[in-house]
């Protein structure tokens, strides 16, 4: 075969992933917005009986954005992606096309029923892991089938060395699948006992410290594959890609991979500070998280010395707008997390507010908005159409930015005053605060986050229309864009 | 070396695996020698307190509730004396949580009781007027899942020999033994309580979720 | 510096502004090392991003890009062999320094010990508040309890002590009829006293109505003639005789400490025991705050 030739790359499964990226996006962000409003509005936990109230919601609001938009948006843009720079079309291949189906049809409805038990109440109580062991197996099965489209496009490709974003992806399938297996580990009750009580119940394998030490050893890193690494195999695709530009340094990019591939399994036990797990262990996990900055600002810097004398597509093209934020974003959880992990911090810092607000610097403020520009730039080479509306996107931007500045500094200000509260104590050495003075002085805060949650969801909606449009009806393109997309 | 790895993608993930597997080997296996010993004393749960800690799973109390106490002066004054790792040694899942949205419950049953429950529980703004915690009424009528609670006990001590059925221990026997004792225990609990259909519930030999959670809450010590 | 450098830097300064002010409205100590760590750490966080995310933004602005580039390219994109940003290399160079540092000296992997620190922190605290504790006036310990009270007691009696609708035990008046009615009914043996059990059915009838109208109403007015039944233990005056008995006219320091520390099961519900997580100086905070609460 011509190695040169111009190849007709085929998008069935991209796009297929791509409606479940912007169903699931929208679903969780609307329970995201319903839990934030319900922490400041408590009135609002009765609006669907014992399905609705926050506690059931909220591991619901975590698996469908993390498992449902997170890993759709992952799938579809490693399924576009992994083509073009493997240089092999999906079509080469019957095998893998049934595959890739498979795959997603899998995956769909594994995460409808996974979502339907969540609500139900069946869960493990494991953040993150919540799922029972009957839709463990299924994800397993997804996550296995997902590695034989990884490693089956990489099998035919005819690019020799593989691009960075394909070194994320390979982290990422190897990353989650090792963890996930380890913190799953349950024997179902209903077997071992002959067949009583519910057959999706089951006892963690693992007991107490040891159990904890398992969980976010996988908690940390769960976020580690789940929410940076393939963020960063997209960054270094969708970027240079969009701008034209070339990447800025090959060595920083090496450095930062395998810097972070090496630090980032250590420092899970920096959820674990000032437990009862041991000293040394709770050391190491700050002690590697500091040094963690490095190799993550290393991914972000390199990206915004791509875009280095490119002030003007800064300003003309908001889908790097997007981009360049996202790795501001990044810069910022990824300095905010290192410093929570210091002990003396982490003595206020966890268990409060100033947690979800971190959190959400990365998803909202990073992983969203790279998942967004990602999605952006591919739908033109997929539907062969323009992008819709640039000023929707431009008003989408502003909106969603807005948004995020307000969650994060709401739940830092919220985080710090309570971790503080906490503590204090009067002039005789008494607590100062009862807990209950502790949640009233939040109330505005929690208001604030939930009017952030309407407006970025309001600007996921602008995505969602914006992406149906040019699915539909906006001008067709008679041929492929080499970089930036074009829109109307 | 690494410019090799990128054209051999076997080898590249096999050095991604083993560059991740790594920290894992070096830091959380050696604890399992060590880490899931019990306090002296500590017995494992009874069934219907199982079926409690099943109904907090469910409704997910984790949510906004820690089971962890620091060491530090503010927590063990609000909360009592500081978390044991041996204290943990049944919790199959442990329950720690990550996010105090509301107080830490790991000595709840030292300082909380059954009426104090039954009344916040039902409504907590009933004890905490500003209390932004949910209501759970659902509990009050939903019956407890006494047969998965005891499913889960019989596996514990089989696959991981948790001492159930010792002299001076917690008794399991069979599955009616077990339930009969859990009614006993249930009925201890509804005489402190007020609300008459969990009372006459647990009477008929169903018992309610409250009741099961209660016996969880008040074993947290 | 430029407007966007200056616009970004303003946006931190605010942050953290703001969320110093927020803490100080709260009263909080800002001279407990925990707290000026974690308000430096803030800065770092906000300081650090948004100086440095702007270093590279104004970038965009006045540098071009260049270099060597890679022989390969996926996709058309292309890749420079740049070296390293040196100051990111130092900056890696420099939290090395800092890991060691804190592994060896900071929280040294080998020694540190959570549970030490925490013996060493309560240390330091009783040596700190022992002064204060011991020479505590009436006023100083009226302050003491009810910053203990609303802590500890106001989720069972309410943040003003009137025991949320019988819900707990009123401390605004000294008892309820009904109480005091199961009390006679019941007897009593929980409290601790150096008289121990307060036998049931001491008394009945018509008889036991009058007596819990008395004790109920504060113990004014014509006593009737069945309390000689009670007032062998209590004291004409219900007062207990100095200890040896329940103080069943008003509250006293024996009555909170009994409760306090042995705990209550009577007619409105439980009261947990709270055994030794009470020192004696908060117990007689207490004491002398829940008595200012009658009126
Ligand atoms: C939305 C958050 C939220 C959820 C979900 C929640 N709680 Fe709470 N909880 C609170 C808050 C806030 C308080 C403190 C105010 C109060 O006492 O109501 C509290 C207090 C408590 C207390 C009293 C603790 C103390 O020290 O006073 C108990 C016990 C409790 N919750 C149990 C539960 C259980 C059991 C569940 C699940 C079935 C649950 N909570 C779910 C927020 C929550
Ligand atoms: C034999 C001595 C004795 C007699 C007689 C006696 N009491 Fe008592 N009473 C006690 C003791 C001792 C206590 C504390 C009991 C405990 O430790 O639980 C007590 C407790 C009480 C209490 C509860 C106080 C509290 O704050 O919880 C009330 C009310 C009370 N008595 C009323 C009465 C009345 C009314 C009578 C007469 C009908 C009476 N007592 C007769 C010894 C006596
Ligand atoms: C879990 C709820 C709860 C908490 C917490 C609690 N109490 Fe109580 N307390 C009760 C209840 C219920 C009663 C009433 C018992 C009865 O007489 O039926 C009571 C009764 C009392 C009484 C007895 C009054 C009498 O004359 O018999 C005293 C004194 C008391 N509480 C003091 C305190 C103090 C001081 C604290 C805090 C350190 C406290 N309580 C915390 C629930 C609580
Ligand atoms: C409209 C946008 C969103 C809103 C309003 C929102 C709101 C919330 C709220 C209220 C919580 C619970 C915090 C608490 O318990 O105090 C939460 C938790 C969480 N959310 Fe979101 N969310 C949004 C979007 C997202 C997205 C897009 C993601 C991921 C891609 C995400 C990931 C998480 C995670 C991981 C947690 C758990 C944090 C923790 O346990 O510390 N959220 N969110
Ligand atoms: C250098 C990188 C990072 C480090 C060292 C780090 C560190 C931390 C720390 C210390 C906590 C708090 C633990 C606690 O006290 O409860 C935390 C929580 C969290 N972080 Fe990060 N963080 C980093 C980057 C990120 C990024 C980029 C994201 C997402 C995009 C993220 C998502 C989360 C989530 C979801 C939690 C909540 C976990 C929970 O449920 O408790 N982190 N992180
Ligand atoms: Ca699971
Ligand atoms: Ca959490
Ligand atoms: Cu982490």
């Amino acid at each position: 075969m011509q190695s040169n030739a111009a190849l007709e790359y085929d998008y069935s499964v991209a796009k297929l992933f791509t409606y479940t990226t912007i169903l699931f996006g929208f679903l969780g962000m609307l329970i995201g917005t319903l839990i934030a409003a319900q922490l400041a509005f408590p009135e609002l936990n009765y609006l669907l009986g014992e399905y609705g109230t926050f506690s059931r919601l909220r591991p619901v609001h975590t698996n469908t954005v993390i498992f449902g938009f997170t890993v759709s948006g992952v799938f579809a843009t490693f399924y576009y992606v992994g083509q073009r720079v493997l240089k092999v079309s999906m079509a080469e291949s019957k095998f893998l096309m049934f595959i890739g189906k498979l795959h997603f049809w899998l995956y769909f409805i594994g995460a409808l029923l996974a979502t339907i038990s969540l609500l139900l109440g069946y869960s493990q109580s494991k953040e993150y892991a919540q799922y029972e062991w009957p839709i463990d197996v299924v994800i397993v099965v997804i996550w296995v089938l997902w590695g034989v489209s990884v490693f089956g496009l990489i099998g035919i490709r005819r690019e020799k060395a593989l691009y960075i974003s394909i070194w994320y992806y390979i982290a990422t399938f190897l990353g989650i699948a090792m963890l996930y297996l380890f913190n799953n580990m349950a024997v179902p009750t209903y077997f071992v006992s002959g067949g009583l009580g519910n057959i999706m119940h089951s006892v963690s394998m693992y007991s107490g410290t040891n159990d904890a030490l398992v969980q976010w050893w996988y908690g940390h890193n769960a976020v580690a594959f789940g929410f940076t690494v393939p963020i960063v195999a997209m960054i270094y695709y969708f970027l240079p890609k969009e701008s034209g530009q070339a990447i800025y340094s090959y060595k920083l990019s090496l450095l930062s991979f395998w810097g972070l591939m090496f630090i980032y399994l250590w420092a899970g036990s920096h959820h674990l500070l000032w437990s009862t797990v041991p000293d040394w262990m709770q050391t190491m996990g700050s002690v590697f998280s500091v040094v963690l900055i490095l190799p993550s600002w290393g991914s972000a810097i390199n990206m915004l010395l791509t875009m280095k004398g490119e002030w003007n597509q800064l300003t003309e093209n908001p889908l790097i707008k997007f981009m360049v934020l996202a790795s501001t974003f990044y810069m910022l959880s990824t300095l905010e997390g290192p410093i929570q992990a210091i002990k003396s911090v982490n003595a206020i810092a966890h268990f409060t507010d100033w947690i979800p607000g971190h959190v959400h610097d990365g998803v909202l403020g990073w992983v969203v908005f790279m998942i967004m520009a990602g999605l952006f730039h591919m739908a033109p080479r997929m539907f062969k159409r323009e992008i819709y509306s640039k000023k929707l996107l431009e008003a989408q931007f502003w909106l969603q930015t807005t948004a995020v500045v307000l969650y994060f500094t709401s739940m830092w200000i919220a985080g710090i005053t309570q971790g503080m509260m906490w503590r204090a104590v009067d002039e005789y050495g008494n607590l100062m605060y009862s807990f209950i003075d502790t949640v009233t002085v939040l109330h505005p805060y929690y208001a604030i986050r939930a009017l952030s949650g309407v407006l970025y969801l309001v600007g996921f909606l602008m995505f969602a229309y914006n992406m149906y449009k040019t699915m539909t009806s906006s001008r067709e393109l008679s041929e492929e864009p080499q970089f930036r997309s074009p829109m109307a | 070396m690494f410019h090799w790895l990128e054209k051999n993608p076997f080898f590249f993930a096999v050095g991604v695996f083993l560059v991740i597997a790594f920290a894992g080997l070096i830091e959380i296996l050696p604890n399992f020698a060590e880490a899931s010993r019990p306090v002296v004393g500590l017995k494992p749960y009874t069934v219907l307190e199982l079926a409690g800690k099943e109904v907090y799973k469910k409704d997910a109390c984790i949510a906004c509730h820690s089971q962890l106490i620091r060491p530090f002066k503010a927590e063990t004054d609000r909360y009592g004396q500081y978390s044991l790792s041996g204290e943990y040694a049944y919790d199959r899942p442990f329950l720690w949580g990550s996010k105090r949205t509301g107080p830490d419950l790991h000595r709840i049953g030292n300082y909380r009781t059954t009426d104090w429950h039954e009344n916040h529980m039902w409504d907590p703004k009933s004890v905490v007027p500003e209390s932004i915690m949910p209501a759970y009424k659902h509990q009050f009528t939903n019956i407890a899942d006494l047969e998965t609670a005891y499913a889960e006990a019989v596996t514990v001590k089989k696959v991981f020999n948790t001492p159930y059925d010792t002299p001076n221990g917690v008794k399991l026997g069979t599955w009616d033994e077990a339930k009969a004792a859990a009614l006993d225990e249930a009925k201890k609990i509804t005489a402190d309580m007020k609300n008459q259909n969990v009372k006459d519930a647990v009477a008929a030999g169903n018992i309610p979720e409250i009741v099961a959670l209660i016996a969880y809450l008040n074993r947290l010590k | 510096m430029n407007a966007l450098m200056i616009k970004g830097l303003l946006f931190a300064a605010v942050l953290i502004a703001a969320t110093i002010y927020v803490v100080k409205s709260m009263n909080i100590d800002l001279s407990d090392p925990i707290n000026i760590i974690t308000i430096i750490g803030a800065i770092a966080i906000a300081g650090l991003t948004v100086g440095v995310a702007i270093k590279y933004i104004n970038q965009m602005k006045t540098d071009t890009s260049g270099g060597k580039l890679a022989d390969e390219n996926w996709d058309g994109i292309g890749e420079y062999l740049n070296e390293l940003p040196s100051g990111w290399a130092y900056s890696w160079l420099g939290t090395a320094i800092w890991a060691m540092w804190y592994m060896i000296s900071g929280y040294p992997v080998n020694a540190f010990s959570q549970i030490g620190q925490y013996n060493e922190e309560v240390k330091a605290y009783n040596t700190k508040f022992e002064a204060v504790h011991k020479n505590a006036d009436t006023a100083t310990l009226q302050q003491m309890g009810e910053s203990i009270f609303l802590v500890q007691c106001a989720p069972c009696h309410g943040t003003t002590g009137d025991g949320l609708s019988g819900k707990a035990h009123d401390f605004t008046t000294r008892m309820s009829k009904a109480q005091v009615l199961d009390v006679i009914e019941k007897g009593s043996n929980q409290l601790g006293y150096p008289m121990g059990a307060m036998p049931p059915m001491m008394a009945t009838g018509q008889d036991a109505e009058d007596i819990a109208a008395y004790v109920a109403g504060g113990m004014k007015g014509e006593q009737p003639a069945a309390f000689a039944a009670c007032a062998s233990c209590h004291g004409a005056d219900g007062k207990g005789m100095n200890g040896m008995a329940a103080n069943i006219a008003d509250y006293d320091e024996a009555l909170i400490t009994n409760v306090v520390k042995n705990g209550k099961k009577g007619a409105l519900g439980t009261m947990p025991a709270f055994h030794d997580r009470m020192t004696p100086v908060q117990i007689k905070a207490l004491a002398t705050y829940i008595k200012t609460l009658k009126g």
